[in-house]
């Protein structure tokens, strides 16, 4: 696998303006991808991982400030393009897909006209109906032909994520940012859905980002992870890595308190006390130091970013232990 | 395990003071209010009596002692205004106040109770609002005669279906309402339902509506009024100012100027005050949410 | 011993609008299940099955066209029936926010029930707090809103609402959907601690199958609105008798790099019941499916190993 960075995210900070003062969604964050990777965001609610996906695709909501930083696609920083060329980039160098694919449709049209559109608009040879059939086809979709003259209503969640997936796929994007893409749905189309994002690693020449609160999809799916906590990565390398050997004391308590880790004979599941800091005015130090168990005195200060592999990085005070 | 308030989380805002931040909010409730203590302080704040003759000094233009001037039959129109308030505000708030009252327990009866019961009041409904509103409340007046009571019964008759209408609608969508069929889980009877959980959520956009149509009630009365088919002369219901205002407009056009005037201000306050409160009072509105 | 709840051929049927046909489409087939005295039993399945259905049967708000539902050993019926069964067993719905009635506070929501079955309530405030304390949250949330909660505490205070009335039986419909894994571990646990401590039954409903190898004791497994296993927990996990439940299974995502799976356990959707496959209704997307399955139905029968399997070949699986 070449290491070819597609997509670097350096520094980032974003904020959304609110009544109380700025809540700092995403606190200096740097990540990349490349090439042929995929990368996990994981992280509980509130963490910021939403809102750096939206960085990643240049799609904040008007309220998002970016207070510093860049998110660079092949080396152009896409935060710094005009609003014309960025639209070129969206869809085209990175497409999303998102949580329910049924509010990505519009109910009145067909999935063919949808598809169609959307590729249409940015290549017209891609929105032939047996190019559309084929991609369809290729993900999954029995009777391809068929489906593209249908409406979203009439198709299953899994089939609306498995047409959004193939939509985003037709223009053969750089980066396919995925946003909790299972959430919505059963466990045996959430097998199929990884299975076939996994199958598509093996043809799909981009990178792709998945962005989830399931620890079991990360574990399934990614080459690499990012631990958020409180707007910051706290924690990032190889997925065996952060699942076998996690460095930082939230990665570890976040795994223990998954009932699937969890031997049901020993009854209770542990849980992490306490609560995510105020945003608003996030602490100098550590944001985890108030619920973390290992907390020092040093935990206060503002934290270095260790390095303790090669390709791994933890935001955290403590050595290796 | 510890779960401690967060004082980050916004309290629940006042009605009141989100309406005070709102501009058109704030210019509507501050007129209506004007209009409300007019009405309620007629008695003391008028300088001179509405009804009392004084062919002397008619159609007087607005000076130091009328300082709206005086009508044909040298009444003080200041005073007839400040009366007019009275009898408007009166006949407008009462009809539409019964009438939002007729409509909210209808549309919930409807909403909520068994299907026949609802085929039957949308036939009702339907029935009330196909009649066209002037010639029925021509009609109404033919038979019963003109009065401040006829006319609040045509208002009545006239604007109640589509209140019950908007509530019943509200209804039908509430009660699939996850929390209603909690309440069902729990056992509670449909008269709980309907008045503890679905009454103070449906209620929001019918005190807008009528807030709205406040003025159109104040409007009708006038034109009724205008028509001689409403308060019967002298009192001083602003139609009736209008109305003989017009048949001098030429020698003294300020009567009708007068007369028209608050008129034109109530509509625009009660208006105002509707949407002012539709912004606040609609949960999809900005400022309720937080991220 | 009576169980607490127990459903007897339990029939609900989608009624069909039409003015000459009559009957309706089956959303539930024959479902019999029993939950006893502080036991913990889930009933799993994808959308579809019919879960949520049930639960709502159950509790009298959805009307069941065949069967019976029986209550402490007596038939539920009536509004009577329905009343007393409100009273003794309490629903948490899988929107916790969306099920707590908008306009209203917290500490009004939670004592609620008392007002519902007129039960002596002196001091409201009081009750409020003390059903707060139990489900750990502190005594100022009894004056908010349910807006004004985030995810767990909205579903700590559903909790604390069906607790009120100290029942035997509570339907939980997808108890954790939406929490983040440390506060479903937070809720989990709450789950369990309030079934010791007051002798709790449950009938969990979820297709989350971490969460239901955690607290049942039984599972029941359904597909299109029929039983086709059930079992202890622990065996049912260990040794699945029908292939639908193993697919389920293997299907969950492992948190665990190391496991991932090379192939895809189950293909295909769940059919519309608008055309229910013939023979096994599971035969379409069987891995295992010979000919009999695609022209014999299986009944629900009792494996070697004492299960329930509605499968042909449920004892050559588990071997």
């Amino acid at each position: 696998m070449g290491m070819t960075v597609v997509l670097e995210v350096q520094n980032l900070s974003v904020a959304y303006a609110m009544p109380g003062g700025a809540l700092q969604a995403v606190r200096d964050v740097s990540l990349s991808v490349a090439r042929g990777e995929v990368l996990g965001i994981m992280g509980e609610s509130g963490c910021g991982k939403s809102t750096l996906a939206a960085a990643m695709i240049n799609l904040l909501p008007p309220a998002a400030r970016v207070g510093q930083g860049a998110v660079r696609l092949n080396g152009t920083d896409m935060l710094r393009l005009a609003p014309a060329a960025q639209r070129a980039l969206r869809g085209r160098s990175v497409a999303m897909v998102f949580q329910d694919p049924m509010t990505a449709f519009n109910p009145v049209l067909t999935i063919g006209q949808q598809v169609a559109d959307f590729v249409g608009a940015h290549d017209a040879s891609l929105a032939r109906p047996d190019r559309l059939a084929a991609m369809l086809d290729r993900v999954g979709i029995p009777d391809a032909a068929r489906c593209l003259g249908r409406y979203p209503h009439e198709l299953s969640g899994g089939m609306r994520q498995r047409v959004a997936i193939a939509a985003a796929l037709l223009m053969q994007p750089d980066v396919l940012i995925a946003d909790e893409p299972t959430t919505a749905l059963d466990v045996t189309m959430e097998a199929q859905i990884i299975h076939l994002l996994r199958d598509l690693r093996t043809t799909f020449d981009g990178a792709i980002v998945i962005v989830t609160h399931h620890l079991g999809v990360i574990a399934e799916l990614c080459d690499r992870v990012a631990v958020m906590y409180a707007g910051e990565v706290v924690e990032e390398g190889p997925v065996d890595a952060i699942f076998h050997d996690p460095q930082h004391p939230y990665t570890r308590a976040l795994l223990a308190c998954d009932p699937a880790v969890v031997d049901p004979a020993s009854g209770r599941l542990p849980t992490i006390a306490g609560r995510l800091p105020d945003l608003t005015a996030p602490p100098p130090g550590c944001a985890f130091e108030p619920r973390c168990g290992m907390a020092l005195a040093v935990c206060s200060q503002p934290v270095p970013r260790r390095v303790p592999a090669a390709g791994r990085s933890v935001l955290c005070h403590r050595g290796a232990e | 395990m510890s779960f401690v308030v967060d004082p980050a989380l916004p309290a629940r805002r006042g009605i009141g003071r989100a309406l005070l931040a709102d501009p058109m909010g704030l210019a509507g409730l501050v007129i209506v209010v004007t209009f409300v203590a007019m009405a309620l302080l007629a008695p003391w704040i008028a300088p001179y009596d509405p009804i009392a003759l004084d062919v002397k000094a008619k159609f007087l233009t607005p000076s130091a002692a009328h300082w709206a001037g005086t009508d044909h039959l040298g009444r003080d129109l200041l005073s007839r205004i400040i009366w007019g308030a009275r009898l408007a505000l009166g006949i407008a708030i009462t009809s539409v106040g019964i009438a939002g009252v007729i409509g909210l327990v209808l549309g919930l009866v409807a909403g909520y109770g068994p299907r026949w019961l609802d085929s039957g009041l949308v036939l009702v409904f339907d029935s009330l609002s196909s009649l066209p509103m002037i010639f029925f409340a021509l009609a109404v007046i033919t038979v019963l005669g003109p009065g401040t009571l006829t006319l609040i019964l045509v208002i009545v008759l006239v604007s109640f279906p589509a209140y019950a209408r908007l509530i019943r609608t509200q209804t039908l969508t509430l009660a699939g309402a996850d929390y209603i069929l909690a309440e069902r889980a729990m056992g509670a009877r449909p008269g709980r339902i309907i008045f503890r959980h679905l009454l103070p959520n449906v209620v929001g956009p019918l005190v807008i509506l009528i807030c709205m149509d406040i003025p159109v009630v104040i409007m009708l009365e006038a034109g009724l009024s205008y028509l001689n088919l409403g308060v019967k002369p002298p009192s001083p219901s602003w139609g009736n100012i209008l109305a003989e205002g017009y048949t001098s407009l030429r020698q003294a056009p300020h009567v009708v100027i007068v007369a028209g005037v608050p008129l034109v201000l109530a509509t625009l306050g009660f208006t105002f005050l509707g949407e002012g409160l539709r912004d606040v009072l609609d949960p999809r509105g900005a400022g309720r949410r937080w991220a | 011993m009576i169980p607490v709840l127990e459903l007897q051929n339990l029939s609900v049927d989608l009624p069909l609008g039409g003015f000459l046909t009559r009957g309706g489409l089956p959303i539930l087939q024959d479902v019999t299940l029993s939950v006893g005295r502080g036991e913990s039993v889930a009933l799993v399945g994808e959308s579809g099955s019919g879960k949520t259905t049930l639960a709502r049967a159950v509790m009298g708000l959805q009307a069941i066209s065949g069967g019976a539902v029986r209550f402490d050993g007596k038939a539920v019926a009536g509004r009577d029936g329905f009343a007393r069964l409100r009273r003794d067993a309490a629903m948490m719905f899988q929107d916790a926010t969306a099920s707590l009635s908008p306009r209203l506070t917290v500490g009004y929501l939670v004592t609620e029930a008392f007002r519902i079955h007129r039960q002596p309530l002196p001091d409201p405030a009081r009750t409020a707090r003390e059903l707060l304390a139990t489900v750990g949250l502190p005594p100022a949330i009894a004056h908010r809103y349910p807006h004004e909660l985030s995810g767990g505490q909205a579903r700590r205070v559903g909790v604390a609402r069906a607790l009120a009335l100290r029942p035997r039986l509570v339907i939980a419909d997808e108890p954790t959907a939406g929490l983040d894994v440390s506060v479903q571990a937070e809720v989990l646990n709450l789950m369990a601690d309030l079934r010791r401590d007051m002798g709790l039954a449950y009938l969990i409903i979820t297709h989350n199958l971490a969460v239901v190898r955690h607290v049942a004791d039984r599972i029941v497994v359904l597909y299109l609105g029929r039983v086709v296993e059930e079992g202890p927990t622990a065996e049912v996990f260990a040794a699945p008798a029908h292939p639908y439940t193993a697919s389920l299974i293997a299907a969950e995502p492992k948190p665990d790099p190391r496991k991932r799976r090379a192939d895809l356990a189950i293909r295909g959707e769940v059919p519309s019941i608008l055309r229910r496959p013939k023979g096994c209704e599971f035969h379409t997307r069987c891995p295992l499916a010979r000919d009999v399955c695609r022209l014999t139905a299986p009944d629900l029968r009792p494996t070697t190993s004492g299960r329930l399997a509605r499968c042909h070949f449920a004892d050559q699986h588990q071997e």
